[in-house]
């Protein structure tokens, strides 16, 4: 069973590479480091090298360092096990054992968890600015670095103005120095890190700003909007919306987001600042509703009837003309069919 | 062969970079490693390779005073002024690896004897390591030596905000490094910092003004001397001459480092620390044979 | 956009000692500042090509030793602000900058390769302490993103500089890469922006027009281009069509073009032009001063001059590295002899 969830994500990530893998030939024969490499973004980065290195030839050499790598070993064999990837267990924030012939270094080391945030904003702190101090030291001693890349974070422009559609890399406005804000405020700060690292120690550093993503090795666990509604689904529950369903998010897959990463990575320049999310806005309704046409019987979708400050923007949009621009780079992957591929790696991997 | 027993004070990259020399010379044995902070990367690397460390600085040593018999200094050219005296006061051999240059300039492969009588000795600069053997020969083969040029380029990366705030010093030191040591009557030092990437190694390129150049004695007296430097310092290579160009000498030499701590490119940094260590397997040499270890 | 007055800085005497390999002498020198001084030219640069204390046989000997040439120039300029070129790592405080500002100097401008503007810290600081105006100047600028040359300007603003010039070494630019640049830097930054144009593309006067257009109020140039290379900004031109755009630079036009005919029959050999080799390092995106070093040492090993530049420029090699050339001549010979077997 789990062999056909590999297939699924292996044929996701040929079809992104489809007539695109040119643009990626800076990677081949070199050291790719993700730091945070068992989390979503590394485990696709991951997939993706696979798909590179099998049916392209590209010999990237992938070490991905990680607190939770035993984790990875149990479940996700069909990776760890690959002569091309190595796990080194380590906390960002001492960094000892680091391959130090590495060309291209992705920073993605981060707990995306709101709750955490929420309740230990201490540590999330810790484990983002100390750990990117960390990153940023190491760095100074590799002699073949080309670049760095981190991964910062969509929210550190603070709220997306109302009338704007897209936060723009360069919109004006930060979070409010607040511990609920700790998150985006400690990934700010990060990015301040990685520009202090350029400025002082002349580090190729450049900045992706995830927003939000949608695919298989997202865990249910998680209260979004995405990974919630797929979760109610899965259980044979109602999907449950709160609020009126109107606010916007955007979604981007995951092979789509790996293939931007690298695309990055491997092309960009040193003090550049990229979003890297899908442009397309979908109201929370119609996202349920397309995760509702996944599953037979279709589940009934609930919308929370308490009041909320309807029109108090809580939109969060990306703009990516940039991203475009820059580097070719669009949504590959068109929403239906990420959250299908999704629901579907979901079901087989229920069974 | 008796180890010299040495600290090492500055647990930043250079300092680091040190400790993994000394470490792997069957001359020497880090008694401490001292900086200010135990968390650092430095502290952290130390500490996991065994190493005693501390970060009382200078202090460690005035309580410890047997821990060792040879300092390297490896802070800053103010706090160094600090540390000289108090040194001095208990005996210590020091090494000085920051700006404050306050003993005498030292160059292995060239005046190893004088070096060996003082206790307090520093590595000039970075160019000044890596130009002065070739000033040197230029001094010791030719007649008339009017004036001597050394332009360095390091990778802009291996130079630190140290560095580059000590420029007019970097210069001025190296001038008179090569005066000292070639004779000669006017010197003058360029350095260029270059950002190119992948990052450059170390180079320097050396111009002479003589009277009558004599490439091939210069030649023989070059080989001798660079096959010394190589014994301490393996990534350093002539890559051009010694020929005379547009009437003058020019001689061009690259440094690689070793890539201990520090980046390879940085073969600046490299050169140095080398060099450093090379005097202290020197004076680790020298110690009586005689009795045991204490 | 509503005060039209630019500052005009002309380093004819310094930025032209390139195309004389740093010859200019004490005569020259003094004619050429009593006709700048009189036509009203606001800053007269002087001193070797590559600026303070850069005499040396890496980058030739100057004929003239600095103090001469700014004693000279001081003499002969009442008028016009006296200004300097000083590169740290060439020119040190002690050695070089102490002396010049004895002499007289009004203006000193710290210079760097465009992404080491940090080397320049003391220097700006030791000026501003002597109380002399100061400016930060970026060199190679082409080199860099326009967001990575303001986070370069940004550091010499902190350091005390009360303007930045970003200069066009190369001659490069193309005029939307220069409007790019001073309306970035003059949005972001609180200090005066400046733009040094070269020719080698035959855009220096457009480039400077765009430069003055987005919001630069100090303009580099020479009379009758005289500099590295294919030359920079031509003044006398410049000033007219700055006149024509309703720019005003307190420089009276007649008295400009005699200080150019003037330059012409007594500073240069040949008036600038752009030459093949010119066309080559300006595409390639390397240092014009290059040039000299370029052409003698491709004679010696018989290659072509242009494959040198281009090569030049893909080693990403900065001003001061001329030794590097004999090491890629050395390398391109041999590749070539190797291809012949």
């Amino acid at each position: 069973m789990k062999l056909h969830c590999q297939d699924i994500t292996r044929l996701d990530c040929l079809r992104v590479l489809n007539g695109r893998q040119k643009g990626l030939e800076q990677l081949r024969q070199s050291e790719l480091v993700v730091i945070g490499g068992t989390g979503f973004v590394g485990t696709w980065i991951a997939e993706m090298v696979a798909a590179l290195n099998d049916e392209y030839q590209f010999g990237i050499s992938l070490s991905l360092i990680s607190r939770s790598t035993d984790q990875f070993r149990s479940r996700l064999p069909h990776l760890a096990n690959r002569a091309d990837i190595k796990l080194i267990k380590s906390d960002v924030r001492q960094l000892g054992k680091f391959p130090m012939e590495a060309d291209w270094v992705i920073h993605a080391a981060t707990n995306p968890d709101v709750r955490t945030h929420a309740s230990n904003p201490l540590d999330t702190a810790s484990v983002i600015v100390d750990g990117t101090m960390s990153v940023v030291k190491t760095a100074e001693r590799l002699s073949r670095l080309k670049k760095l890349l981190y991964l910062s974070s969509g929210l550190v422009c603070g709220a997306q103005p109302a009338l704007v559609n897209g936060l723009a890399e360069n919109a004006p406005g930060a979070p409010p120095p607040d511990a609920s804000f700790m998150y985006p405020n400690a990934k700010r700060f990060a990015e301040t890190i990685c520009s202090a690292a350029r400025a002082q120690s002349r580090i190729p550093v450049l900045v992706a700003r995830p927003f939000s993503f949608i695919g298989p090795y997202q865990s249910l666990d998680t209260p979004w909007a995405q990974t919630t509604f797929l979760a109610d689904a899965l259980r044979g529950k109602a999907i449950r919306v709160l609020g009126d369903g109107q606010v916007v998010r955007s979604y981007l897959y995951g092979s789509d987001a790996a293939f931007w990463f690298l695309k990055i990575v491997s092309t960009g320049e040193s003090g550049d600042v990229v979003n890297v999310g899908s442009p397309v806005g979908v109201t929370l309704q119609d996202l349920a509703k397309e995760v509702a046409k996944n599953f037979n019987p279709s589940p009934e979708i609930m919308f929370n009837t308490s009041p909320r400050n309807i029109g108090k923007s809580a939109h969060l949009l990306p703009d990516t003309t940039h991203a475009k621009n820059k580097y070719e780079l669009s949504v590959f992957t068109p929403l239906e069919d990420a959250i299908k591929l999704t629901a579907q790696w979901h079901l087989i991997q229920s069974k | 062969m008796r180890k010299l027993k040495v600290a090492i004070i500055g647990s930043g990259n250079i300092g680091t970079d040190l400790l993994i020399k000394v470490l792997r010379s069957p001359l020497l044995e880090c008694k401490a490693f001292i900086g200010r902070n135990l968390s650092s990367a430095g502290m952290v690397k130390a500490s996991s390779l065994g190493v005693t460390v501390s970060a009382e600085g200078i202090d460690y040593i005035l309580k410890n005073p047997d821990c060792c018999d040879l300092v390297f200094d490896a802070t800053s050219a103010k706090s160094h002024l600090e540390h000289a005296p108090i040194l001095k006061k208990l005996n210590k051999l020091a090494i000085d690896l920051t700006p404050a240059k306050i003993g005498l300039m030292s160059v292995p492969s060239v005046n190893l004897t004088d070096s060996l009588a003082e206790s307090n000795i520093n590595m000039i600069t970075c160019g000044g390591q890596a130009s002065i053997p070739v000033a040197y020969a230029i001094g010791q083969t030719q007649t008339d030596v009017e004036y001597i040029e050394v332009v360095s380029s390091i990778a802009s990366r291996s130079a630190g905000p140290a560095t580059r705030q000590n420029l007019d010093e970097y210069i001025k030191t190296t001038e008179d490094g090569l005066k000292e040591f070639s004779g000669a009557k006017r010197t003058k030092a360029i350095l260029n910092l270059n950002p190119a990437e992948p990052c450059v190694d170390m180079q320097a390129t050396i111009f002479a003004k003589v009277k009558n150049p004599d490439i091939p004695k210069l030649s023989e007296v070059l080989l001798g001397l660079v096959a010394k430097i190589r014994e301490y310092v393996p990534g350093y290579e002539i890559i051009l001459g010694p020929i005379v160009e547009n009437d003058r000498i020019v001689v061009m030499a690259r440094v690689r480092g070793l890539g201990d701590y520090l980046p390879a490119y940085a073969g600046n940094l490299d050169i140095i620390n080398c060099a450093a260590i090379a005097m202290a397997e020197e004076y680790a040499r020298a110690l009586p044979k005689t009795g045991s270890d204490k | 956009m509503n005060d039209r007055r630019i500052i005009i800085s002309d380093p004819t005497l310094r930025d032209g000692n390139h195309a004389v390999r740093h010859e200019l002498s004490v005569e020259q020198i003094a004619a050429y500042c009593k006709a700048a001084d009189a036509a009203g030219v606001s800053i007269v640069e002087v001193g070797h090509g590559n600026g303070l204390g850069a005499s040396s046989l890496q980058l030739g000997e100057a004929r003239t030793p600095d103090h001469l040439a700014l004693s000279t120039a001081r003499a002969n300029l009442t008028k016009s602000k006296l200004g300097i070129h000083v590169i740290p790592g060439f020119a040190t405080i002690e050695r070089d900058l102490k002396p010049a500002l004895e002499l007289g100097v009004d203006v000193v401008r710290v210079a760097s390769h465009c992404t080491e503007a940090d080397i320049c810290e003391r220097h700006i600081g030791f000026a501003r302490s002597m109380g002399v105006e100061v400016w930060g100047c970026l060199m190679m600028s082409h080199m860099i993103s326009p967001a990575l040359l303001l986070e370069q300007a940004r550091k010499m603003e902190s350091y005390g500089a009360e303007g930045v010039v970003f200069m066009d070494s190369a001659g490069h630019y193309l005029p939307d890469d220069v409007r790019q640049r001073v309306e970035l830097l003059a949005s972001e930054l609180s200090i005066a922006v400046g733009f040094h144009g070269h020719n080698n593309l035959g855009l220096a006067i457009a480039n400077t027009i765009a430069a003055a257009d987005a919001g630069a109020t100090l303009l580099d140039a020479c009379a009758r281009g005289f500099g590295a290379g294919a030359g920079n900004t031509q003044i006398e031109v410049l000033v007219a069509v700055l006149e024509r755009l309703g720019y005003s630079t307190g420089i009276n036009l007649y008295k400009i073009l005699d200080a150019a005919d003037l330059a012409e029959k007594t500073l240069m050999k040949e008036v600038p032009t752009i030459k093949s080799v010119s066309v080559v390092s300006g595409m390639a995106g390397v240092f014009s001063g290059f040039m000299r070093p370029v052409t003698r040492i491709a004679q010696e090993f018989n290659l072509d001059p242009r494959d040198i530049f281009f090569e030049l420029g893909r080693r990403k090699i900065v001003a001061g590295q001329e030794d590097i050339i004999l090491e890629v001549a050395k390398d391109l010979a041999l590749r070539a002899t190797k291809g012949n077997q």
